[in-house]
Parts: structure tokens; C-alpha cells; sequence
């Protein structure tokens, strides 16, 4: 009985509903960066409410409450009765000030374990590439690094990075490590822009892609394990520092 | 030296007998690529003669050819036709691909093909549609992590595409490798030493050898010379090298 007792928190917590909260986050950040990256544009209308919730695999009770928050951050509007639904609206807000709003979103603490995530995948993804990498394998990524630094602007900037990293995990030849950086680039992506926006950071994110190819190349797969590393955590360490400049 | 078929030369010379069974089991998927690009050729110029460029609702006419290869062939898991941009009228690229869904039906492939929206819009770097179009020739992509159609681990075959002698496209046709594996094992492991095959530049294809796993490279010999040339069997440090008579694939005995 007072096993019972003093466990009856801990006891509650299993019963509790599975991360329901952590679930009504990822559906608002999913949603918040399609509409953020231009996926879902400005008037489209959503699919219905147990359409969408069916689709994203969760309840229609998780889904009502992101649509909520969307509503709140002002990236929806919901009109009633015929012809009615959710709309995507984009607010007047610069696009940074929504990024901002959006990264106010995160606390440092997930920031860093996000970087923490990206880096074991990159590193992993280019020592492996190192071992097993032909120069043929190399033509994607030297495009993408040579676009990266011809981007303009901070969208098309933040795309490229995300598809170095994904072409750096399928130069490992491995579809499990190609597949979690897809999920990771599709987390991380819009937010990456308020960093790539700044030229001195994209010139910096270009040459380490430059360091990385070359190691892979040359078949070092410690170097070019630790060089990846370097760059997403420079990348993530900027972007901590927005976060806390806010 | 000739390939003698059948079982009966299983005792004499079983290593060019499970080549050609390997390369046997990719013509077959070679098949519906033709035939994707029979049709395709035909529909191409059907509308070429009504004095009309081709538009993206005209391939809607290859889904029951298509669907019919994806249920039949159990090697193919993905089969389309993918257009060069600038052929159709109405958009300016295409992909009429489908695969195999979870469900033992078929469902199609939906891209964003927007460069303002999606990093990947821009498919005529990729082998399969690289190869095709600067040889004029079939060609065998991969093994390679599909991150655009499937995110699996493939092998992507594929011909080039024609209409009034000028490059349309490519009709092709996914192989994921865990299907192929689970094809071409039971071969491999008839043999008495351990074996894997390679493809033109050496990579790893299916293996038979715990030492060579898919996906690894296996470096010195020059596989791609040993393809182009007769078709002989190479030796090199040890290790006997055949080549898949018709498909650019080498099998390699420790």
C-alpha cells in the first residue's frame, strides 16, 4: 500500500495520454514551416479536420489544439459555415519576425539537443561516406556547395543546406541515415534561414562544405567526420544565439 | 566460352551459368522498361501527328501499362515515365511514376517540381536519367539511396526515350536492393567460394561474402574496362571476376 502511495505520481504519469503536448508541438511547427517555407501557400485552403488528422497520424482533439495555436501565431484563419475550413494567411510581419516567433518556439536546451541529433547523423554520414565514395558520388555535393554560394536569398540558402546534408547521408549509402536527415532538414529547415540570411554565415557554412567534400574525397574519414561535425555545430551554435538575443 | 543453360552445367562451369541467371533475372525487369518505353513513344508521336506538343494529361494513357509491370513483376516496386524539360506543353517537367504502396496496391508518385519550393525539382543529374540521355543507351543506376522517389536503397534501370529522333525522356523502373538480394542469394551461395557482385565502378550490388557488403566498395580491379571489353572472365590478386553477359554488373569470387 504505501508502494502504492508514494509511486501514485509516477503512477498517474503512465496512464497520462502518450506526449499528447509534445504532439500538439510537432503539428504546429510541421504546419508553422510548410506555410513558413512557402509549401502551403497564402489563401489555400486545408484539407478537413478528420482528413488532416488522419494523415498526420494524430487525434482530431491534438490537431484542434494546433490548429488553435496556429490561429494565435496568425499563419491561419478559419472562416464557418459553406465554402468554410482553415486558410493559410500569412501575416503583414516581415518574414524574419515570424521565424523569430516561430524560434521563440524552442527552448535552447531542444535547440542543442537538435544539433546534438544533426551532428551525430552528419558525422556518421560522412565518415561512412569517406570509406565508401567514388568521385562520382562527389558531383551532387560540389553542385550543391557551388549553389549555396550563388544563393540569394535565405529560403533557397536554407534548401541547399538541408540537401548537402542529405546527399552526404546517401554518399554513405545509407537509406535509414538518408531518411532521419530528411525528417531532421524538414524540423530544422525554415529556422535555419534566420542564420544562412547573413552573408559572412553562408560564406563560412560554404567553405566547411568545401573542407568536408574534400575529406570524403581523399577517403580521411576522421577528418571528414569532425569537419561535418564543425559545421552543423557552428551552424546550430548561431542559431542558439538568436534564440537568446530574443 | 559459351553459357551453357540449365542445371546440367551446374558441375563443369556454375560460375558464368549464375552470371547469366543474374542477368536474367534484370532483362526481365529490362522488359517493362521497353515496354514503358514502347508506349510512350507511341503516345508521343500520336500526338506529334495531331500537330500538338505532348501535355502531362496524355501519359495519364501508360497507368494501365504501368500498374499491370508493378503487380506482375515482383522485382519492380516503382515503373514511369520520366519526361526531358521542355517536352510537355503544360508543365515544364514531369515524372507519370508509380510504386507499389503498403498496401499491395499501387499509388503515384506526387513531387513538388517548383525550384522556388523544393531542392530536388531538378532530376536530370541523377544517373538513371543522366545515362540514358548522353549514351543513348540502357543503363543500370545504382546501387544509390533514392531520396527523391522512395528513400530506399535501389537499383534504377532505365532507356532513353524518343520522339521524331530527338531525346524526350526516360522510361525506367525501380529494383529496391532487398529485393534483389533476396533474387539473386540463392545463386550466389551455389557457389563454392564466396561471391558478390559489383557494378561498372564496384560497388556492391548483392553479396554473398560477409567481407563485401552491399553498398562498399571493392577496389582494383577496373570493373567498367572488364565490362566494355568481350565478356571474358579477368583474374585479379586472387580474385575471378564475370561479367553479367547484356547487364553492367560483375560477379566477383573471393
Amino acid at each position: 500500500m504505501r508502494q502504492d502511495q508514494s509511486d501514485g505520481g509516477a503512477r498517474r504519469a503512465v496512464f497520462s495520454p502518450v506526449d499528447s503536448r509534445a504532439r500538439v508541438d510537432t503539428v504546429v511547427r510541421r504546419l508553422g514551416d510548410a506555410i513558413e517555407l512557402g509549401l502551403l501557400a497564402d489563401g489555400e485552403q486545408l484539407p478537413g479536420e478528420s482528413a488532416l488528422a488522419g494523415r498526420l497520424g494524430v487525434s482530431t482533439v491534438t490537431l484542434r489544439e494546433a490548429l488553435m495555436a496556429l490561429r494565435q501565431q496568425g499563419l491561419l484563419i478559419t472562416r464557418r459555415g459553406r465554402g468554410g475550413g482553415s486558410f493559410v494567411s500569412l501575416p503583414e510581419l516581415p518574414a524574419e519576425d515570424r521565424l523569430k516567433t516561430r524560434l521563440r518556439g524552442w527552448s535552447t536546451e531542444e535547440l542543442r539537443d537538435l544539433g546534438d541529433h544533426w551532428a551525430a547523423l552528419s558525422g556518421a554520414a560522412a565518415r561512412l561516406a569517406a570509406q565508401r565514395t567514388e568521385p562520382e558520388d562527389l558531383r551532387q555535393l560540389c553542385r550543391t556547395a557551388e549553389e549555396l554560394r550563388r544563393a540569394e536569398d535565405a529560403p533557397a540558402r536554407s534548401r541547399l543546406y538541408g540537401r548537402f546534408h542529405v546527399e552526404l547521408a546517401a554518399a554513405a549509402q545509407s537509406a535509414r541515415l538518408t531518411r532521419e536527415q530528411l525528417a531532421l532538414q524538414g524540423e530544422l529547415g525554415a529556422l535555419l534561414c534566420l542564420v544562412l540570411a547573413d552573408d559572412t554565415c553562408r560564406e563560412e557554412v560554404a567553405d566547411r562544405q568545401r573542407e568536408v567534400i574534400s575529406a570524403v574525397q581523399d577517403g580521411a574519414h576522421e577528418t571528414a567526420g569532425t569537419l561535418a561535425e564543425r559545421c552543423v555545430r557552428e551552424s546550430t551554435a548561431r542559431l542558439v544565439a538568436v534564440r537568446l538575443a530574443l | 566460352m559459351g553459357v551453357s543453360p540449365g542445371l546440367a552445367a551446374l558441375g563443369t562451369e556454375p560460375e558464368p551459368w549464375v552470371a547469366a541467371q543474374i542477368g536474367g533475372a534484370l532483362e526481365a525487369v529490362f522488359e517493362a522498361v521497353a515496354a514503358t518505353r514502347a508506349d510512350t513513344a507511341a503516345l508521343l508521336t500520336r500526338a506529334a501527328t495531331e500537330g500538338r506538343r505532348p501535355a502531362s494529361a496524355d501519359l495519364a494513357a501508360l497507368r494501365p501499362g504501368l500498374h499491370r509491370r508493378l503487380v506482375r513483376d515482383e522485382l519492380v516496386s516503382g515503373v514511369g515515365f520520366v519526361a526531358a524539360p521542355g517536352l510537355l506543353a503544360d508543365v515544364p517537367a514531369w515524372l507519370e511514376w508509380w510504386q507499389c504502396g503498403a498496401d499491395s496496391g499501387v499509388r503515384p508518385l506526387l513531387l513538388d517540381l517548383d525550384p522556388g519550393r523544393s531542392a530536388y525539382s531538378d532530376y536530370t543529374h541523377w544517373d538513371w536519367f543522366a545515362l540514358p540521355r548522353d549514351t543513348g543507351r540502357r543503363a543500370v543506376a545504382g546501387p544509390y539511396v533514392d531520396y527523391l522517389c522512395s528513400d530506399e536503397y535501389s537499383l534504377t534501370l532505365s532507356e532513353p526515350v524518343y520522339l521524331q529522333g530527338e531525346f524526350a525522356g526516360v522510361a525506367a523502373a525501380d529494383v529496391y536492393l532487398r529485393h534483389f538480394e533476396a533474387a539473386v542469394l540463392p545463386l550466389l551461395r551455389r557457389l563454392a567460394r564466396p561471391a558478390h557482385l559489383v557494378n561498372a565502378r564496384g560497388r556492391v550490388a548483392a553479396s554473398a561474402d560477409p567481407a563485401h557488403l552491399a553498398g562498399s566498395l571493392t577496389k582494383g580491379p577496373d570493373f567498367g574496362e572488364l565490362l566494355v571489353g568481350e565478356s571474358r572472365i579477368g583474374v585479379h590478386e586472387g580474385m575471378r571476376l564475370v561479367p553479367c553477359r547484356g547487364i553492367p554488373l560483375v560477379l566477383v569470387l573471393a
